[in-house]
């Protein structure tokens, strides 16, 4: 063989252009990865390695309108799992050691299938101090388990407030796809009352810190030093027009009852106690609501999430007598004189209508003192069923009040359509009037719309709607009480109001049904209402206000199947008023001089 | 004038300053690899160490007489194969496979040396006097001496190394003089069955390679349908040899085809590793800036995986130079094996490129997502003292060569 086959041109320009191919192969592969496709090689670099850790605002707090705490957060300890990292074989160790139902960690897993495997998901809150350090001592083993701490409600000032608060739930997933930019899994949301309303203001805006992570997620630092990272913003503090006092005594009474009561500062609408009875521990929500509990407490024959005072109707019962006054004096059918003779009831047809007593010859004024029927029978059938609609709705009933806190019921204001419709053309009677008359019937109304009614009585005339929000705090400093409500004006002459007042101070003052509850140093008015309830005891009423002379507090109240209104309602009014008003500073209330 | 002349016609200089400037980056890369990680700090102090070793073997490879190599040849090779042998009864094992011997606090490992072995005796066998590659025989002691080696390897095992060893002996002897037509017919079904991994146009694009060649080599009708029916069933074989295969190994395969498949497991490293060096852009993130490579996103970057470092800290522009660099050093090492008189001489830079260029190949392919992932280390830039020494030394034995290439045997 000659030497001539070793380096052969031939062999030697295959290996140039074996060299050449691969190098520009190379060069062409390089230029479509890092100039061509860039941008997205450093979108995946960047979402490889920098993680967005959200950073929870705290909520805001409620203050009531003495800016005494109502609701606060407290900090807590929550147990998070992130799937991609942890090992599923831990499962039982953990779900023992916390105490939760053996598969629950899978089932938290599977709910969530959808969310990225590097989301942590929280598996229970509110870990008692144990199971922190037990947490912590196995920490090296336990990869993708963290204990974080986060603020849950704090309920511990005294009140339940169930109602007026509401309560917080884990978003759905239905709720987290419209609201992607504010909410992320597991994060708390207003599901009623305040926090439901409020949301908006409450939840502030999450903070993220952008932290830089390696190929196993761990925290290697932060990202630029932090410079990136966008600090949380507390939610806005709400202060609320609620009375601490006055709310805790109106709970206390209430306790063992059913029903809800509705206390007003007549001039503003501003809502000063709120109970709707039974209510329900919303210490119990501050953690985690779990599916089990709403059920137990949806299933209560007692209803306790359900809203009494907006939402439930019933016949105001006597209550309703100062708006027959106000109807037959404004209309001129009655004057301050007219009197009507009461014999024990009301003839009408072949139906006899029984009042409580024999009141005699009767004026307007101690009709209402003496709650007697028999002349409210009479006045109804002169006022005539669409006019007293009227009037009705003029005073907020069988309309929504439009307050702040959530759902409401109508109730009914019956009127000849309505009676054409319920019972058809004709087919009814001046009769069916009659119980209209002393607030029986289809009337029914909420215990809202009551006390916006004693609101209206008290001011003559003059509230606004009726809402919980008096202002709120944003930061630290800057305090805004701004905030615009409706007015609410009936045009109804002062004679009129200053007639149905008197009658009204002396329901307390004088003969009247409420007289028990007079007080030595505060001039109460009111009117006690017993309802007729089909499905057993009656219902007790009572709205009132107080100082009589310068209304500062209005009050509805409704206990459920107890009976009269005067013996059950209106002690309730009564303390609920006396907390108010010895706690309003700077108030002079005269001393019973009126009788 | 004179006097530099001298020098340059006696030393190659660019070579010399080509793998001086790679061993540097690889420096720089490898600092940047490990100089956050808790168990791999120190490995930079180590690589320099090794390179002051590795350039004084160089030195002293360049400069001991050129005839020695013939001689020491069979020695080297019986030496190394020892290594080899001893590897297995006192290896140690580093994931998962025995490559590695310590002596006290240094450890090395044999396969790398045996290169040399391979390298030089392979040329001391194809230059014989009476040699003749086309010869059956000759092919077969030819085979002997490479599977030797190989099985060793594999034994170990290491699977990247032994093609390295297979390849190296195939260039070999095919730059001794091997008939192009029996070359052709051993290489083809292997580029036909690398082929047809990415589908069928790439597999009918080989077989018109294939067929293009067997029209250049004008053989008769019977053997070109042969050759046709042998390459198509190698690309059929192999879907039915994959399933011969260990299951990581078959991933492999299969996430290099298609590295979002298994985005956590075997395709992991692709997707990493081209994610950085796309990031890297034209410019780089700037050194000891890539995040991907300083929050180790990539497992044992500072090995297999270096070229990501360039990639991603220096960008396209690093990437070219070092590119670049290489395929000056490859060009160049061809020039010498041309004008080299000695034969041998002339083998072993051709041995010595093979060597370089598969790994180079190899392992540049494999971090930018066009060959799969085999486990090699690029010549002068990853991390490892052996691997450094003796790519070193085998480039001072090519300029050994070049200083004498005007004499013959």
């Amino acid at each position: 063989m000659s030497d001539k086959i070793f380096g052969s041109r031939l062999r030697r320009n295959i290996f140039i252009a074996v060299i050449i191919f691969v190098g520009v192969t190379f060069t062409f592969q390089l230029i479509k990865m890092q100039i061509l496709e860039h941008t997205s090689y450093t979108l995946q670099s960047d979402n490889n390695s920098i993680k967005k850790k959200p950073l929870q605002a705290p909520r805001g707090i409620f203050f009531d309108r003495n800016l005494d705490v109502l609701v606060s957060n407290k900090p807590t300890y929550n147990l998070h799992i992130t799937p991609e990292l942890y090992d599923t074989n831990f499962n039982s160790t953990i779900e023992q050691i916390i105490d939760i139902e053996k598969g629950t960690i899978n089932k938290i897993f599977d709910k969530n299938k959808i969310y990225s495997k590097y989301l942590p998901r929280i598996i229970k809150r509110d870990l008692n101090f144990s199971n922190v350090v037990w947490f912590e001592e196995h920490s090296e083993k336990l990869k993708g388990v963290e204990i974080i701490v986060e603020m849950q409600r704090d309920y511990s000032y005294g009140i339940k407030g169930s109602h007026i608060f509401g309560y917080l739930r884990e978003i759905n997933s239905i709720q987290l796809e419209k609201e992607k930019n504010n909410y992320d899994l597991g994060d708390f949301i207003g599901i009623s009352g305040i926090e439901r309303s409020y949301e908006k203001m409450l939840r502030g805006s999450k903070g993220y810190e952008f932290i830089l992570v390696d190929s196993r997620r761990k925290t290697i630092g932060r990202y630029l030093e932090g410079s990136q990272d966008i600090n949380p913003t507390k939610g806005k503090d709400l202060i609320l027009t609620i009375d601490k006092n006055a709310q805790q005594v109106a709970e206390t009474e209430f306790e063992g009852k059913t029903g809800s009561l509705v206390a007003i500062e007549p001039s503003t609408g501003e809502i000063l106690a709120y109970v709707s009875a039974p209510e329900y521990d919303l210490e119990a929500f501050a953690a985690y609501t779990s599916r089990e509990l709403i059920n137990k407490l949806s299933s209560d024959p007692q209803k306790p999430l359900f809203d009494r005072a907006a939402n439930s109707i019933y016949p105001p019962g006597s209550t309703y007598k100062m708006l027959g006054a106000i109807i037959g004096l404004e209309e001129k059918i009655i004057d301050e004189h007219s009197t009507v003779y009461c014999r024990g009831g009301f003839q009408f047809g072949n139906r006899f209508f029984k009042c409580h007593g024999n009141h005699g010859s009767i004026s307007v004024i101690p009709a209402i003192e003496k709650s007697c029927n028999t002349f409210f029978y009479k006045l109804i059938l002169d006022i005539g069923l669409d006019r007293w609609a009227r009037y009705l709705r003029m005073f907020g009933f069988g309309n929504k009040t439009s307050f702040d806190l959530s759902a409401e019921a109508k109730g009914i204001v019956p009127d000849t359509e309505y009676y054409d419709r319920a019972f058809g053309k004709n087919k009814w009677t001046k009769g069916t009037l009659v119980s209209l008359g002393i607030g029986q019937g289809e009337f029914s109304v909420t215990t809202l719309q009551l006390a916006q009614y004693a609101a209206l009585l008290a001011n003559s005339g003059r509230t606004k709607t009726p809402h919980v929000l008096q202002g709120y705090i944003e930061g630290i400093k800057n305090v805004d009480f701004n905030i615009d409500y409706k007015d609410k004006i009936v045009n109804i002459s002062q004679k009129t109001f200053d007639i149905v007042r008197e009658g009204m101070f002396k329901v307390v003052n004088g003969y009247g049904t409420a007289r028990h509850i007079k007080l030595p140093n505060i001039n109460i008015a009111g009117k006690t209402g017993t309802s007729q309830n089909p499905h057993g005891e009656d219902h007790a009423l009572f709205i009132g206000f107080a100082p009589y002379e310068n209304p500062k507090i209005a009050v509805a109240v409704i206990v459920e199947n107890v009976g009269f209104g005067g013996t059950h309602a209106a002690p309730i009014a009564q303390k609920v008023i006396k907390a108010y008003l010895e706690n309003l500073e700077g108030n002079n209330f005269p001393i019973s001089s009126v009788n | 004038m004179e006097s530099t002349n001298k020098i340059l016609d006696k030393f190659d200089i660019i070579v010399f300053i080509t793998i001086t400037l790679l061993t540097a980056i690889g420096l720089a890369a490898v600092y940047s690899a490990t100089y956050t990680h808790p168990t791999a700090y120190g490995n930079f102090n180590k690589q320099l160490f090794s390179a002051f070793i590795a350039y004084i073997l160089f030195f002293i490879a360049y400069l001991i007489p050129y005839k020695t190599y013939r001689f020491i040849s069979v020695p080297v090779y019986a030496f190394t194969l020892l290594g080899l042998v001893a590897v297995i009864f006192i290896g140690k094992t580093v994931y998962g496979s025995k490559s590695w011997v310590s002596f006290g606090p240094i450890g090395f490992q044999p396969s790398e040396f045996a290169k040399i072995g391979l390298i030089l005796f392979l040329a001391y066998f194809l230059t014989r006097k009476k040699r003749n590659p086309n010869n059956v025989s000759d092919l077969f002691l030819i085979s002997v001496i490479t599977l030797i080696p190989v099985g060793l390897i594999l034994l170990q095992p290491d699977m990247g190394t032994a093609i390295v060893y297979v390849i190296i002996s195939l260039i070999m002897v095919f730059w001794s003089g091997v008939d192009l037509f029996w070359f052709f017919l051993v290489i083809s079904p292997v580029i036909v069955v690398f082929a047809s991994l990415f589908g069928l146009a790439t597999f009918f694009i080989s077989m018109a390679l294939v067929i293009g060649l067997l029209i250049y080599f004008r053989r008769n009708i019977f053997v070109n349908a042969s050759i046709i029916v042998l390459n198509i069933s190698a690309a059929f074989l192999m879907d039915y040899g994959i399933n011969f295969l260990k299951p990581h190994q078959q991933k492999r395969i299969e996430s290099f085809i298609n590295p979002s498949a298994d985005p956590l497991g075997a395709g992991y490293n692709i997707m990493q590793t081209k994610v950085a060096i796309g990031s890297g852009g034209i410019m780089g993130k700037g050194f000891l800036h890539g995040n991907q490579t300083q929050l180790r996103f990539i497992p044992e970057q500072w090995t297999d995986f270096i070229f990501c470092v360039i990639g991603e800290e220096f960008g396209f522009v690093g990437s070219i130079i070092t590119i670049s660099l290489f395929i000056i050093l490859f060009i160049k090492l061809v020039s010498i094996a041309t004008h080299t008189k000695n034969i041998f001489g002339s083998t072993v830079v051709i041995g010595i490129l093979a060597l370089m260029f598969t790994h180079f190949a190899i392992n540049i392919g494999m971090n930018i997502g066009v060959a799969p992932v085999i486990g090699l280390p690029l010549p002068f830039l990853s991390y490892g003292g052996s691997s450094l020494i003796v790519n070193m030394t085998l480039i001072g034995i090519a300029l050994n060569f070049y200083k004498n290439r005007r004499e013959q045997i």
